[in-house]
C-alpha cells in the first residue's frame, strides 16, 4: 500500500543544497568534514541512522565549491517515517540549513511539513528507474539475516 | 500543562465499559436549528441529554453522548472557510477519499459502504454507550427531538457487548490502549513510554520532539480537540474459523495455538509473550499484568518465537521491536466501539447475519496514526523485518502480498498459506470531535 509492490522497497534521495555565500559554504564544508571525522559512536548522523534502520547508504559530497549534497538510499516513501527522522536527525539538518539558499523555517522539528517540502523541492530524484540489486529487502530484513 | 478534562470530550481520554453503543449520523438541513442544537448539547437545559466530558464521575451515567463533526459538517454549520482551511488535509478530504490508502478498495470500497456513511451529506456523528438498552433508546429519543429541528437523520449503527466479552473472531478485546500523561489513567498499565496528551489532544506537545501539532483555527475551535476514523467493519467469522480448521490439518497444530499466533494473544487474551504455550498458566497471569509487558530486552521475544512479528497485536503496537524508524509507541491509537450482530454459533455456520465491529480510532493526526497503521503496520510489512510484504492476518485486506503469515521457531518456521480477508469495511467517516469550549463556539456561529 506504501508504493506500489513492483517497484523496489527502496529509493534514492539525492538532496542538493546551495550555500548562501562563500563564508556559508566553507562554514558547511568544515561542519560536515568535522561531523563526519567523528568516531561512529559520537557521530550523530551515524547514531541516528543506526537507530533509524532505514537508510542503505548515506554519504556528504560537495558540488562545485558551493553546493552540498546529501545522498543516500533508503526504504519506503521518504514521507513515511519523516517524523521519526526529524526526531533523531533534525538537529544536524538546522545546522548545515542554517546555512543554505531558501531554507525552511527552523528548527526543522518544529516545522516538519516545511522541511519535507523543502526535501521533496531539492531532491534531484533520478532519471528513470531506479535500480537495485536486491529490490525486496529492507535494512532490517539484511540486518536480521546477516551472520552474527 | 494540565487538561482541562471538562473540556474534553470523555471518550478520547477514556473508555466508558458500557455494553451497548450506537452510532447515529446526521445531516444538517438548517443550520441555524443545527447549532441551536449544539448549543443545548453543552448547557444545563435538562431536556437534552448532555455531551459526556473526562470530568471523573461521582456517579458513573447511564449513557454517555459524544459528538464528531465530518468536513462537510463545518460547513454545513456556518464554519467560515478560512477556518475550514486549518484542518489538516487527511481530515478534508475524508474517510471516502481516502480510502485506498487505508485498504478500503475492492468489496471494502466506499462504493459498498452503508448508504448513510456514503452519504456526502453525512455532518454529524452522535455516539452514544449506555448501561443498557432502555437507557440508550431513552437518550436517543431526547437527542431525536432535540436534533429533528435542524437535522435528517440518515442511518444508525447498534452494537453490543458479547457474552465473555469478546469479539465476533472469539478473543477478548480492550487490554491496550495507551497510556496518557497528565490526565486520569484510564486502562491497564503498561511498561511503555507514557503517551504525551498532545498524541490525543490538539493544543500539547506531541509525541515528537519539539512539535505540536497545528491547532485548526480559532483556537477555541481546535485546541482540547482530537480526530476520529470511524468504521463499520464486518467479520467473516466463517471463513475465519474455517482458515483456522485448515492451518490446523496442514500444520498439526491446534486451532487455538494457531489463533493466539495470528493475533498475539490467547482467545481469552493472555499474551503469547508472557505465555507462549497455554492460556492458562499455572500462575495465572492478573488482570493488571494483561497488558504489562514488551517483545524485547528483558522480554526477550525479539525473533518472535513466542509472539510472531507478524501478528495483529505486534503489528498494531509494535512497543519496542525493531521497526523501521524505530517508533515502535509513537504510533498509537485510542479505540472505542463494541461489536454488532448476535453471537457466532459454530453448530449454525454461514447464517447470513452480518458481524462485526462498530469502532472509533482517535488520535491527534489521522495520518499519523489510524491511516499510518493501516497503510504501513497492517496492509505491508516491509516496516518490520522478515515480514516482506505480508498482511496483518487478522484484519489486513490482503489486497496483495503473498497473503501468508509466518509463525518463527528456533527449528524454522511455519508458514500458513491463503490468508483471506477476513475482515470487510462496510463503512467509515473522518471525524473531528471538538472540545466542549468548541461546540459552544459552534452554537454561537452567526
Amino acid at each position: 500500500m506504501s508504493q506500489p509492490q513492483s517497484q523496489p522497497v527502496q529509493n534514492p534521495l539525492t538532496l542538493v543544497m546551495r550555500a548562501k555565500s562563500p563564508e556559508d559554504f566553507a562554514a558547511l564544508r568544515q561542519r560536515v568534514e568535522h561531523l563526519m571525522s567523528l568516531p561512529p559512536d559520537q557521530n550523530p548522523v551515524t547514531v541516528a541512522l543506526n537507530k533509524i534502520g532505514t537508510v542503505h547508504f548515506a554519504r556528504f559530497a560537495f558540488l562545485d565549491n558551493d553546493q552540498l549534497a546529501v545522498i543516500t538510499t533508503y526504504d519506503g516513501d521518504f514521507e513515511v517515517y519523516i517524523n521519526e527522522f526529524t526526531d533523531e536527525i533534525g538537529e544536524v539538518f538546522d545546522a548545515i540549513l542554517s546555512h543554505v539558499e531558501n531554507a525552511p523555517p527552523l528548527p526543522v522539528q518544529t516545522y516538519r511539513k516545511e522541511f519535507l517540502d523543502y526535501i521533496r523541492a531539492h531532491d534531484l530524484r533520478c532519471v528513470g528507474t531506479f535500480y537495485s540489486a536486491y529490490p525486496d529487502r529492507t535494512v532490517l530484513d539484511i540486518l536480521e539475516s546477516a551472520p552474527a | 500543562m494540565g487538561v482541562n478534562l471538562s473540556d474534553v470530550q470523555g471518550f478520547i481520554l477514556r473508555g466508558y465499559a458500557m455494553p451497548v453503543g450506537r452510532c447515529v449520523g446526521l445531516t444538517v438541513r438548517g443550520p441555524e436549528a443545527a447549532r441551536t442544537l449544539l448549543g443545548s448539547l453543552v448547557s444545563d437545559d435538562p431536556r437534552v441529554p448532555r455531551i459526556t466530558s473526562a470530568q471523573p464521575w461521582e456517579v458513573k451515567p447511564d449513557c454517555c453522548v459524544n459528538l464528531g463533526i465530518t468536513f462537510p459538517g463545518l460547513a454545513a454549520l456556518g464554519v467560515p472557510p478560512e477556518a475550514q482551511a486549518s484542518f489538516p488535509v487527511e481530515y478534508r478530504e475524508g474517510a471516502i477519499r481516502r480510502a485506498a490508502l487505508v485498504g478500503d478498495v475492492g468489496e471494502s470500497a466506499p462504493a459498498h459502504w452503508l448508504s448513510w456513511l456514503a452519504d456526502p451529506g453525512l455532518h454529524l456523528v452522535v455516539t452514544l454507550f449506555a448501561q443498557s438498552w432502555d437507557a440508550l433508546e431513552s437518550t436517543t429519543k431526547h437527542l431525536a427531538r432535540a436534533w429533528s429541528a435542524g437535522c435528517v437523520e440518515l442511518g444508525r449503527q447498534d452494537a453490543a457487548v458479547l457474552p465473555g466479552n469478546v469479539a465476533h473472531f472469539g478473543y477478548r478485546d480492550g487490554f491496550s490502549q495507551p497510556t496518557i500523561a497528565d490526565v486520569p489513567p484510564a486502562g491497564l498499565p503498561d511498561p511503555l513510554p507514557p503517551a504525551p496528551p498532545g498524541e490525543f489532544l490538539l493544543g500539547y506537545p506531541s509525541q515528537f520532539k519539539n512539535f505540536t501539532y497545528p491547532v485548526p483555527q480559532p483556537e477555541v475551535l481546535g485546541r482540547n480537540g482530537s480526530f476520529a476514523a470511524l468504521r463499520i467493519l464486518e467479520q467473516d467469522v466463517d471463513a475465519f474459523a474455517e482458515f483456522l480448521r485448515q492451518q490446523a490439518a496442514a500444520t498439526g497444530m491446534s486451532e487455538e495455538l494457531i489463533a493466539a499466533k495470528l493475533c498475539g494473544r490467547w482467545r481469552n487474551g493472555t499474551p503469547l509473550v508472557l505465555s507462549p504455550d497455554t492460556d492458562s498458566p499455572d500462575h495465572p497471569i492478573p488482570l493488571e499484568q494483561m497488558n504489562y509487558f514488551d517483545y524485547v530486552g528483558e522480554y526477550g521475544d525479539e525473533k518472535g518465537y513466542r509472539c510472531p512479528i507478524g501478528s495483529h497485536i505486534r503489528r498494531m503496537n509494535p512497543r519496542g521491536s525493531r521497526v523501521a524508524g524505530q517508533g515502535g509507541h509513537l504510533h498509537r491509537i485510542v479505540r472505542r466501539g463494541l461489536p454488532y450482530g448476535p453471537p457466532y454459533d459454530p453448530t449454525q455456520p454461514r447464517d447470513g447475519q452480518p458481524r462485526g465491529l462498530l469502532g472509533l480510532f482517535i488520535g491527534v493526526s489521522l495520518r499519523d496514526q489510524f491511516e499510518f497503521l493501516m497503510s504501513h503496520w497492517a496492509n505491508d510489512g516491509t516496516f518490520a523485518p522478515g515480514l516482506g510484504r505480508t498482511n496483518d492476518p487478522v484484519m489486513g485486506a490482503q489486497l496483495s502480498g503473498p497473503r501468508t503469515f509466518t509463525i518463527p521457531r528456533p527449528s524454522g518456521p511455519v508458514v500458513l498459506h491463503g490468508l483471506a480477508r477476513f475482515v470487510t469495511t462496510k463503512g467509515g467517516a473522518y471525524c473531528f470531535l471538538p472540545s466542549i469550549s468548541a461546540i459552544r463556539y459552534l452554537a454561537a456561529l452567526a
